[in-house]
């Protein structure tokens, strides 16, 4: 009698490295000449870091000024909540030279954004040139995708809407006279926003291409107005409106509005008495926001901001201590455990 | 190993998965959240590009988080893996890769050209990536997240190591075990039967005792062959060999 067994059963995995868990396999272990060595590098390497950082932000040049006109000494406080046109201007000055070149912003505070209803209140394809939208906004620009009259607004949105309208100037007090600083605003917006994700419709001229739509609400002028100077400023090329498109993350932000490359400056602003003057058209009292203007150079690292560079510094100091404990405590450890 | 044993305490006294673990998680995991979230805020406070530009934009701040965000996952899950096999290493260092590859195609011309309105994303990773600020704060926050998990687990393997810890530390010390040779597997004899048949029988004890089938004259290396190879891993040839010595010497002598 031959009884027949079943070999192996069906269930029965297969001897192979990677069933049976037995893959070449390298085991990383946290032990001491690894991990106390390695602090101490961070450590070092953070230090250095964060000591560059703080040099390269602590020699950048900040000028602030704040021209909300809260207070009713201050020059702008007249136009606060005037509705007609409103001029202000102030006066500062700059102890050192202001080395060049030198970035002109605009800053606005408790300003948000960041807030996800007004910043996804626009249409892209609208933005990008496309006329089936100019007809047809989509439904996320509501409530300001349409007129009253039904009229299809372009650029529609919120976002749009509420684009930045104060306009400036500057002037250097030479000899008792006023001297106009020219002002640079070509280049201040990315370069992928001029380029690639904002086109004008490419019909000549411009203006026909917006027949049948109306302006935003609250802008003064069409958008196919905002640079008659330039054609290649003009429409949603329009600088000033993609600076203003780039919505901020924080509630407290800078916008470059433009920059000082002019010829006469291109060292930056000499020591002395100047003047802004301010067109003042963008209400901010009402939500208890403040406007204000910076001037600034920049460096490797960007603006200034002292953070990082201490940020650095602390971390590193932090990773060294931590360092030279776990090498008491192993050195303890490992004695204790010789005795 | 001798310890091997005691490797079900841990288990036993619910040292991995308890109330307590599960604090220490919700701790880490808080600080880790606001870490990521609170150095890129007060490192972008303010802050511009090289060229003066935009950087504290809501995009360029949305990709600098989610990039460090999965740098420091990636680093915990490198950290928690305890053998670094290359099936591992290849989903760990490809997670990573495909990161990186969606991120640049999601915010490329091309996808833009195609579906407007879903990649608003356009430019934010060529424009804030080449920013060293952006580099730098993305390598504080990541390792800021990391050090303190290294530290605390290296004092606590240090001071209070639990049992696994000192098994695996021995284990690493001893080398890994060879690899099991592949044996194929032994082909069973089909006269595996023939033990049945005997145990149940009565058998060949009196014959074997008789010494009736000894040959001492003929061949005595026979019985030696035999006698020294009474082990049972080979015992089914063995028995093989006995039955047919004994029948052979059953035939040659009377029972």
């Amino acid at each position: 009698m031959v009884k027949e067994e079943q070999e192996e059963s069906p269930n029965r995995p297969d001897n192979t490295a990677f069933t049976q868990q037995r893959l070449p396999a390298w085991q990383p272990i946290l032990s001491a000449s690894i991990v106390i060595p390695m602090f101490v590098l961070i450590g070092a390497a953070f230090i250095g870091v964060g000591v560059a950082l703080f040099i390269a932000s602590r020699d950048i040049q900040l000028q602030e000024l704040d021209y909300t006109g809260d207070d009713s000494a201050h020059p702008c406080y007249k136009c606060r909540s005037s509705t007609e046109k409103c001029t202000c201007s102030m006066t500062f000055s700059i102890p050192n030279l202001f080395k060049g070149p030198v970035f002109f912003y605009y800053g606005l505070t408790n300003y948000f954004q960041n807030q996800r209803k007004y910043g996804a209140s626009k249409d892209d394809n609208q933005l990008y040139g496309d006329l089936d939208y100019f007809k047809d906004p989509s439904s996320s620009c509501d409530p300001y995708t349409r007129d009253s009259r039904n009229i299809p607004i372009v650029p529609c949105g919120a976002l749009a809407n509420s684009m930045f309208n104060d306009t400036f100037s500057l002037s250097h007090v030479v000899n008792g006279t006023q001297k106009i600083v020219p002002l640079n605003g070509k280049g201040i917006a990315w370069w992928t926003d001029y380029n690639v994700k904002f086109r004008n419709p490419s019909v000549t001229p411009l203006i026909n291409a917006f027949n049948g739509t109306k302006k935003p609400t609250n802008w003064p002028k069409p958008i196919y107005e905002l640079d008659t100077t330039d054609v290649y400023n003009n429409g949603f090329i329009n600088q000033d409106f993609l600076v203003w498109m780039r919505r901020a993350a924080l509630p407290d932000f800078r916008k470059l509005y433009r920059r000082i490359t002019h010829d006469d400056y291109v060292n930056g602003l000499p020591a002395g008495n100047y003047t802004l003057t301010i067109e003042y058209n963008y209400p901010v009292y009402s939500f208890n926001g403040r406007k204000k203007v910076v001037l600034s150079n920049v460096s490797w690292m960007g603006g200034k901001n002292d953070f990082l560079g201490i940020a650095y510094i602390v971390v590193g100091s932090m990773c060294v201590v931590m360092s030279i404990v776990m090498l008491i405590v192993y050195a303890k450890f490992k004695f204790a455990e010789d005795d | 190993v001798d310890c091997s044993t005691l490797l079900y305490s841990p288990g036993q006294l619910n040292m991995f998965f308890s109330k307590r673990t599960f604090v220490q998680c919700l701790i880490v995991s808080t600080y880790t959240s606001l870490v990521l979230f609170l150095i890129p805020w007060a490192a972008m406070q303010d802050s511009v590009r090289g060229d003066g530009k935009d950087v504290a934009d809501y995009q360029s701040f949305a990709m600098l988080t989610q990039t460090s965000l999965m740098v420091v996952v990636s680093a915990q899950m490198f950290l928690d893996t305890h053998y670094w096999t290359a099936i591992n290493q290849f989903f760990l260092l490809g997670s990573i890769a495909a990161y990186l590859a969606i991120t640049f195609t999601f915010y490329s011309n091309g996808l833009f050209f195609m579906f407007t309105s879903s990649f608003p994303f356009i430019g934010s990773a060529r424009n804030s990536l080449n920013q060293p600020n952006v580099w730098l704060t993305m390598f504080l926050t990541c390792l800021l997240c990391i050090l303190p998990t290294v530290a605390y687990r290296f004092l606590h393997m240090l001071l209070h190591p639990t049992i696994t810890d000192k098994v695996r530390h021995k284990a690493r010390e001893e080398g890994q075990p060879a690899p099991a040779p592949y044996r194929p597997p032994p082909r069973r004899v089909s006269t595996r039967r023939s033990s049945y048949a005997f145990s149940h029988s009565q058998g060949y004890g009196d014959l074997v005792t008789s010494r009736k089938f000894l040959r001492l004259k003929r061949r005595p290396s026979l019985l030696l062959l035999i006698l020294s190879n009474l082990n049972w891993c080979s015992g089914n040839f063995i028995l093989k060999v006995a039955t047919a010595l004994l029948k052979g010497s059953l035939g040659k002598s009377s029972c």
